[in-house]
């Protein structure tokens, strides 16, 4: 009997004294939220071994820069500053501080780059009379008979409706261009929406994994993504995706599962990038941070956070621009056009 | 001031016990009931303290409403006598980190079997098993992919209560105290750095169920509440006050969640017999 009591005894000890599971130790200081930030990245940020390979990222060497820089910080504004240059390092767009002092970001993924689009100059396409649905400006370039459809963001939910209606009213053409230059993304589920109108049957399209430890290389293992036939209206006939370097995360996204289907080519500058799915997490201070943590890979297995190179690489040239004509959009009407040629060629033939 | 104090009070006391009383009504001295139930609907605040890591590494801490309905009775299996306890209560609150806020809803329900084990006249132990399915979600709309962890658990846990009756000034008031510890069962977690999107959306779910058992999920729930008899002894009320600690914590693929949760709550306890025509009549209570 006292041996079951011991027994007991013994069992409800080791229930409480498994203890309380506790929040991360770190104080609410500029060191604590410094040494929060730091940490959160070095476990939960998902592109580390692919940044030292592309520009020779040093995570270590990172906190003895700004340890000591972040211990100077006479108040919370500086500490912001200091701790939004840390997060530069890492080259991504997708990694951001959000505080009431605003939000910091890393903008070289575009700004060093040629812009290719201009608004004015796509009025000159698109007219006074075009079409809007789900966000997308679209009409038919005329006398050609294509269509032209620009997709400003993925940041709203689209509908197979809503696509389908767009297409239907686009059928009359022979091709359609599809600008997504300036879509800094949105929603993947969006970008997939939209994607899948485009394809009669399941297409193998890329992978996506995540972290699964807090090691920089505890990856799950790389699961297949698949872009399958929507609901409503599809398109098989040529495709042209317009892009620059300002197409980033979902619109990045959107390019590598169109580049996969036969009819569609990428035209334009290299993409962004920004291939991982961010999450968030708070420093003891409150403020948010945002990073990458599931990587999405292309269908070989190749990250495509730094961009995805086009097909045919077209740069609007400074004579179209000074003239107000957008050399990407001419040479896709080009290749939708010879294109046709071709085909009539060799059915001549 | 004290009068339209003691006005609100019958006043809620009326809107609350509406039922209670009509159920009350049909009990008339002589007659043994088929079954009784006693069933208790309680509403307080909760002091809330979240944390799960998935969204966040740190406690938001605030206020919350604590809702309680707990169904007590006899039951037979053949001559073996025991008793039967259902709970279902939800809690729901708004906590902040600073100047981050987070929502939280998280509900259970148990069902609880009791071998009681009488220890003189007021004192009566309960020792039981009792099934836990609880389940809710975290919310922090300022997080982009990761803005909602939900919480799902099913479990077996062990039960025990101590009820002690007090005489005061000739009614009867009970004391009671009651811990659940769930011991084995399964819980659903994300893996470290997984989206919802990929759970959900793209149907990748490998490892995100586990076997919970005290080591991974040690929780535990404490009860404790006094039953009061107020009004007359015609048209009798009794008033519960109850503390209840909810200590809900887990601690798999590297995140660590703790929801605890005390609440205060009042509420009423309804005693509702079931009788046929014709049955002989008595007044009884199954504690």
């Amino acid at each position: 009997m006292k041996k079951i009591y011991r027994y007991i005894f013994a069992t409800l000890l080791i229930l409480f004294c498994q203890g309380c599971i506790e929040e991360d130790k770190f104080s609410n200081s500029p060191a604590g939220n410094f040494d929060a930030l730091w940490t959160i990245i070095d476990q939960r940020y998902c592109f580390f071994e692919h940044a030292e390979d592309e520009f020779g990222l040093d995570w270590e060497e990172t906190y003895r820069k700004y340890r000591p820089l972040a211990e100077q910080c006479k108040n919370s504004m500086e500490l912001f500053d200091t701790l939004g240059n840390m997060l530069k390092e890492l080259r991504d767009g997708h990694v951001n501080l959000v505080s009431s002092y605003g939000t910091s970001y890393y903008w070289n993924w575009k700004l060093d780059y040629p812009i290719n689009f201009s608004d004015s100059i796509q009025r000159n396409y698109l007219g006074n009379n075009f079409g809007y649905s789900n966000g997308i400006k679209f009409n038919s370039l005329m006398p050609d008979s294509i269509g032209y459809a620009y997709v400003e963001t993925f940041a709203d939910a689209m509908s197979d409706n809503n696509i389908s209606i767009i297409l239907s009213r686009l059928s009359i053409n022979k091709g359609l261009i599809i600008d997504i230059r300036n879509n800094g993304g949105g929603m993947l589920t969006s970008a997939e929406k939209l994607a899948s109108h485009f394809t009669n049957e399941k297409v193998h399209t890329g992978y996506i994994q995540h972290k699964n430890g807090t090691g920089h290389d505890d990856f799950s293992s790389p699961e297949a993504i698949y872009l399958e036939r929507g609901d409503g209206a599809v398109w098989l006939r040529p495709v042209v995706v317009l892009t620059n370097r300002a197409v980033y995360s979902s619109a990045n996204y959107f390019v590598m599962l169109m580049r996969e289907l036969p009819h569609v080519v990428i035209l334009g500058d290299k993409t962004g990038g920004g291939s991982g799915l961010p999450l968030n997490s708070t420093l003891p201070n409150g403020w948010t941070v945002r990073f990458s943590a599931c990587p999405i890979l292309d269908k070989e297995g190749k990250h495509t956070e730094f961009g995805i190179e086009p097909d045919i690489a077209v740069n609007i040239t400074s004579e179209d621009w000074n003239r107000g004509r957008d050399t990407m959009i001419d040479t896709a009407v080009e290749l939708i056009n010879s294109f046709y040629d071709k085909k009539n060629e060799e059915e001549v033939e | 001031m004290r009068k339209t104090a003691r006005y609100i009070l019958l006043l809620l006391v009326l809107l609350l016990t509406s039922t209670t009383l009509k159920a009350q009504d049909i009990v008339i001295d002589s007659i043994i009931p088929r079954r009784v139930l006693v069933r208790t609907s309680s509403h307080g605040i909760a002091l809330l303290n979240n944390l799960d890591t998935y969204l966040s590494g740190y406690n938001y801490t605030g206020l919350g409403y604590h809702y309680n309905l707990e169904n007590f009775r006899d039951a037979h299996f053949g001559s073996y006598k025991w008793k039967y306890q259902t709970l279902f209560n939800v809690t729901g609150g708004i906590t902040e980190l600073n100047s981050s806020t987070q929502y939280s809803l998280m509900a259970n329900r148990f069902w609880s079997g009791y071998h009681p084990f009488e220890i003189g006249e007021r004192l009566q132990l309960l020792a039981g098993v009792q099934i836990q399915l609880s389940g809710g979600a975290l919310y922090i709309p300022a997080n982009g992919n990761n803005l909602i962890s939900a919480k799902l658990r099913l479990a077996l846990a062990a039960s025990g209560m101590a009820i002690y009756h007090i005489p005061i000034r000739g009614r009867d008031h009970v004391a009671r105290y009651q811990l659940d510890i769930p011991l084995a069962g399964a819980m659903f977690s994300p893996e470290f750095g997984q989206s919802y999107y990929e759970i959900f959306g793209l149907g990748h779910c490998a490892n995100t169920w586990h076997f919970a058992h005290p080591f991974n999920s040690p929780s535990w729930r404490h009860t404790v509440s006094f039953d009061i008899p107020i009004g007359s002894n015609r048209r009798n009320v009794t008033l519960r006050l109850s503390y209840i600690a909810d200590l809900y914590q887990s601690e798999v693929n590297d995140l660590r969640t703790h929801l605890y949760s005390h609440a205060f709550t009042f509420g009423f306890v309804k005693t509702l017999y079931k009788v046929k025509q014709g049955d002989p009549i008595k007044a009884y209570t199954p504690y």
